[in-house]
């Protein structure tokens, strides 16, 4: 699958606005997404994982397939684990950072539930992206990458992982707003780090911390958007250029509230070196 | 500052000196004219041809000029004028060259530099630059009597001017005022609209026009584009709901149901029956429940076309869904203001009643359908390919249909149990009463979070309907069940049966499973009856001398061998071999009728030919009382035959 894209940067003080007319824009009301994202790291040398030869696979299919596996062992990337979570799984504030509530007398009815949440690590369910370096030399205004994700079992994926020749980097958090227009998804994210106080953890964290504590990696706080379409067969031109003009179409309307334009190829570089 | 300061817009007019002119009138007259004396008919007459003759005439030449020239003539004059047009432009364009020379020769005295380049060529080559001067010369001393008429005259001028500008001022004025009371109506128009909870945008294709949305987002894009309406203004600032194009009229979706010979029809549901579309608000309604109702038929039409096989036809502007044997059902899109179409005042009230439900719930069931695209608008879409994506019909009256399928199924069902029934008791049997659980899949509540109420309640209406009847029989530990389930909206498509009998004296029945036709479930649970009847007769212990015949006084044990449940049929052996006497019981719908007779065989458990009744034996029969008089006061009942047959052999 390709993915065609474009991004723009949106200043944390246009950000409320710019909810207000994406929602206005595409008729629908903004689907809060948070998302943990696990990176990791292929260390095994490419050559090593062989595909099946001489499978009864129709070619088309055997064609993505090889494109996958050369595109997961050919080179070196790193791809990225993600896992939807929600806000109620990150651990509660601490009554005492919330100075209003203990004024009021609120929680005197039931006691604080203190550092406790509902998540569970080991029904979390998680999905792998790979997303391949955009294409070079493309005259389009856009940017165009080869992806592909899949499904992967729940809970503790690091055994998995590592069969697969991956190794964990370091993970992080998104979250943002998700509208869908014209099969466009238009995701107004920021990315945000765990609290730096904690020590480096070598593997996926079993609790998350409180949600208010995470920074963002923008110190302002700004947020990205991002619009993208997928399609399913990049080779066919005719589709990918429907895809680009669906794009450019947003990018008129969005004129006078953001500039979509296309990402520097390289800062999206997901080869490990 | 005043916050009220006018100025006179006209010039004051001096009152004249002499107010009496007439007689410098008269005077004028008679230079001009001669004296009043000389003036009689005939010079007057004269006067009056002459003026005449020099306005018709004109007028008269020219239609005489139209009607003689033919057409090469008027080509040929054509040309003429055009040239005659081109010739004066290009005169007057070598004047107008001939005055820029002029005055740029002038000029380059002062500015030679600028003035050149407004030269033309002959000019610079003949006459040098700056060869021509101007001075301003003094022009003589004007008499008197000149500067004063000028002076009167550009006096005038002005006044006349004045007058002018203030009459255009007061005019624009006016104009404006006009213009900002119905420019102010239109807005307060526009913002009661706005405050009533409307959408005003902009419309897309015309930016300067206000539009009302009033449409559904999420219908078909045809009609989605349909649902926006450009607000005018009129004359005098009231709104106009221009929807381009579109008739104007309201309609509906009309529902028509056919009983036999009777029609019953649905009533106007949008309630909008009346005229009154005063105010803007109630023509914004009309329009979108026309566009809705409009999109209603739409989508039945398409839906009715896929539904061909189910026998559904659709005409151009009908559609005839023959829902069971006797019941038909017409839609048709109407116009709601129609006179002719009064419904008819004797139909009947259940007729009516399902009428407007159908109608009810094709609409509840669009509005769903709209919510479900606005689901799948908002899901992250899949990856685009060359495919264009198919939109399935929406179901709108397949959940209706399959309702009343299932509802005339059901009823059949329960009427077919108490005749059955009822055939039993009449009997003197004490069959247990059944349980029916009509819609049970209704009736279940699976509230999700991730779903409305109000979609979870409406969505069981889309899937299978299903009802279980079930029921003990007379047998200890035996019951039976029968479920039905309608599902029209995906294979199989239809009505299923799903009987299934526990019965633990036949070992080796088996349940049916699915059945398809009526009938096959009526024999089924017919026979089913049967074999109870039978084995509860076989189960009887016969000791009694509780019998009708008093010569009986028998009082060992006797009993009824079920030889052959299935056909119903039970032998009482006997020592003698011609006096083996046999039961025949037969259940049907309407009766249970019992006879018993002597067979001559071995053992009596032979059939067809090696059955023959004893010639001497009558066979006796008995019959089950009809249902509508349950009474056992003039007939004995079922059992007691039973138990008489039993002795019957001595």
């Amino acid at each position: 699958m390709h993915e065609l894209l474009l991004f723009a940067s949106v200043p944390v003080h246009q950000h409320h606005e710019l909810l207000q007319q994406l929602a206005g824009l595409t008729a629908m009301q903004p689907r809060h997404s948070v998302e943990r994202r696990l990176i990791f790291k292929a260390y095994r040398k490419p050559g090593l994982v062989t595909s099946r030869v001489g499978g009864s696979q129709d070619l088309q299919q055997s064609g993505d397939l090889q494109r996958v596996n050369k595109m997961l062992n050919g080179g070196m990337f790193y791809t990225q684990v993600v896992g939807p979570v929600s806000e109620s799984d990150f651990s509660p504030a601490a009554p005492a950072a919330d100075p209003d509530t203990q004024m009021e007398g609120m929680d005197e009815s039931k006691p604080p539930v203190q550092g406790t949440s509902s998540y569970d690590f080991e029904q979390q369910p998680w999905k792998l992206e790979f997303r391949d370096i955009p294409e070079a030399g493309t005259r389009s205004a856009v940017t165009s990458r080869v992806m592909a994700s899949a499904a992967l079992p729940h809970g503790d994926i690091i055994p998995s992982m590592n069969a697969w020749g991956y190794s964990f980097v370091t993970e992080y958090v998104v979250e943002g707003d998700v509208f869908i227009q014209n099969d466009i998804v238009i995701y107004l994210h920021r990315v945000l780090h765990y609290p730096s106080g904690e020590q480096e953890h070598r593997e996926p964290r079993r609790h998350l911390p409180v949600l208010k504590e995470m920074t963002p990696l923008e110190k302002s706080g700004s947020y990205v958007l991002q619009a993208s379409v997928n399609v399913q067969d990049g080779s066919n031109q005719e589709t990918m250029k429907t895809a680009s003009q669906r794009l450019f179409g947003l990018r008129e309307q969005l004129k006078s509230a953001v500039r979509l334009e296309q990402a520097d190829r390289l800062c999206l570089d997901t080869r490990a070196k | 500052m005043a916050d009220s300061f006018t100025i006179p817009l006209r010039p004051l007019v001096e009152q004249q000196d002499r107010p009496d002119t007439l007689p410098v009138e008269i005077a004028q007259i008679n230079k001009q004219w001669g004296s009043f004396r000389d003036v009689n008919e005939d010079v007057l007459r004269s006067k009056i041809a002459e003026e005449e003759a020099r306005d018709g005439a004109p007028s008269e030449d020219d239609d005489q000029e139209t009607s003689d020239v033919d057409t090469t003539e008027r080509l040929e004059q054509l040309y003429k004028r055009r040239a005659d047009i081109t010739q004066f432009a290009m005169q007057s364009h070598m004047e107008t060259m001939f005055a820029l020379d002029f005055i740029s020769l002038l000029l380059s005295k002062h500015a030679p530099r600028q003035a050149e380049t407004s030269m033309s060529a002959f000019l610079k080559q003949v006459a040098p630059v700056g060869s021509l001067n101007s001075e301003v010369v003094n022009p003589p001393p004007k008499p008197e009597s000149a500067t004063k008429d000028l002076s009167i005259v550009s006096r005038g001028w002005r006044t006349q001017n004045f007058n002018s500008a203030a009459n255009k001022l007061l005019n624009a004025s006016s104009r404006l005022e006009g213009e900002i009371t119905s420019e102010t109506r239109y807005w307060n128009e526009v913002l009661a609209i706005k405050e009533k909870g409307w959408k005003v945008c902009r419309l897309p294709r015309e930016r300067q026009a206000l539009g009302v949305q009033y449409g559904f987002l999420e219908a078909t894009p045809v009609f989605r584009d349909r649902g926006l309406a450009s607000l005018r203004r009129a004359e005098d600032g009231s709104l106009i709901l221009d929807k381009g194009l579109v008739p104007s009229g309201s309609r509906f979706v009309r529902v028509r149901v056919q009983q036999g010979s009777r029609v019953s029809t649905s009533s106007n549901p949008t309630g909008s029956n009346s005229t009154d579309t005063e105010t803007i608000e109630q023509r914004i309604l009309q329009a979108r429940d026309s566009v809705f109702e409009e999109e209603l038929f739409h989508e039945l039409v398409r839906e009715a076309r896929s539904m061909a096989s189910s026998g559904v036809t659709t005409r151009e502007n009908l559609i005839r869904i023959p829902a069971s044997d006797e019941l038909e059902i017409h839609l048709d899109l109407v116009d709601s203001n129609d006179e002719s179409l009064q419904a008819d005042q004797n139909a009947s009230q259940q007729d009516c009643v399902l009428a407007d439900g159908l109608a009810h719930s094709i609409r509840l069931l669009l509005a769903f359908a709209h919510r479900q695209n606005m689901q799948r608008r908002t899901q992250t879409p899949p990856p685009l390919t060359t495919k264009r994506r198919h939109t399935p019909e929406y179901h709108l009256l397949r959940p209706a249909l399959a309702y009343l399928q299932h509802l005339s199924n059901v009823r059949w069902l329960e009427s077919y149990f108490s005749d059955i029934f009822g055939v039993l008791r009449s009997s003197g049997l004490e069959p247990p009463e059944h349980t029916a659980n009509t819609f049970s899949t209704w009736k279940q509540i699976r509230l999700s979070p991730s779903v409305p109420t109000v979609e979870a309640l409406v969505e069981k209406f889309l899937g299978p309907i299903e009802s279980v009847f079930r029921g003990k029989l007379l047998t200890p530990n035996s019951s039976f069940a029968v479920t039905i389930r309608t599902n029209l909206s995906g294979p199989p498509l239809g009505t299923l049966f799903d009987v299934s009998f526990d019965l633990s004296t036949v070992s080796d029945l088996k349940s049916p499973g699915r059945l398809g036709l009526k009938d096959e479930v009526e024999a089924a649970i017919t026979h089913l009856l049967l074999l109870d009847v039978v084995s509860n007769i076989a189960s009887r212990d016969i000791s009694t001398k509780n019998v009708d015949s008093p010569d009986i006084t028998v009082s060992k044990m006797r009993k009824w061998d079920a030889v052959y449940p299935h056909l119903g049929e039970l032998l009482m052996s006997s020592e003698n071999s011609e006096k083996h006497r046999k039961l025949k019981v037969s259940l049907s719908r309407s009766e249970l009728a019992l006879s018993s007779y002597f067979v001559r065989n071995i053992d009596g458990v032979g059939r067809g030919a090696q059955e023959r009744p004893s010639l001497h034996s009558q066979p006796h029969s008995w019959k089950s009382p009809p249902t509508s008089t349950s009474t056992l006061d003039d007939n004995s009942s079922m059992m007691d035959f039973v138990i008489a047959q039993a002795f019957r052999d001595e």
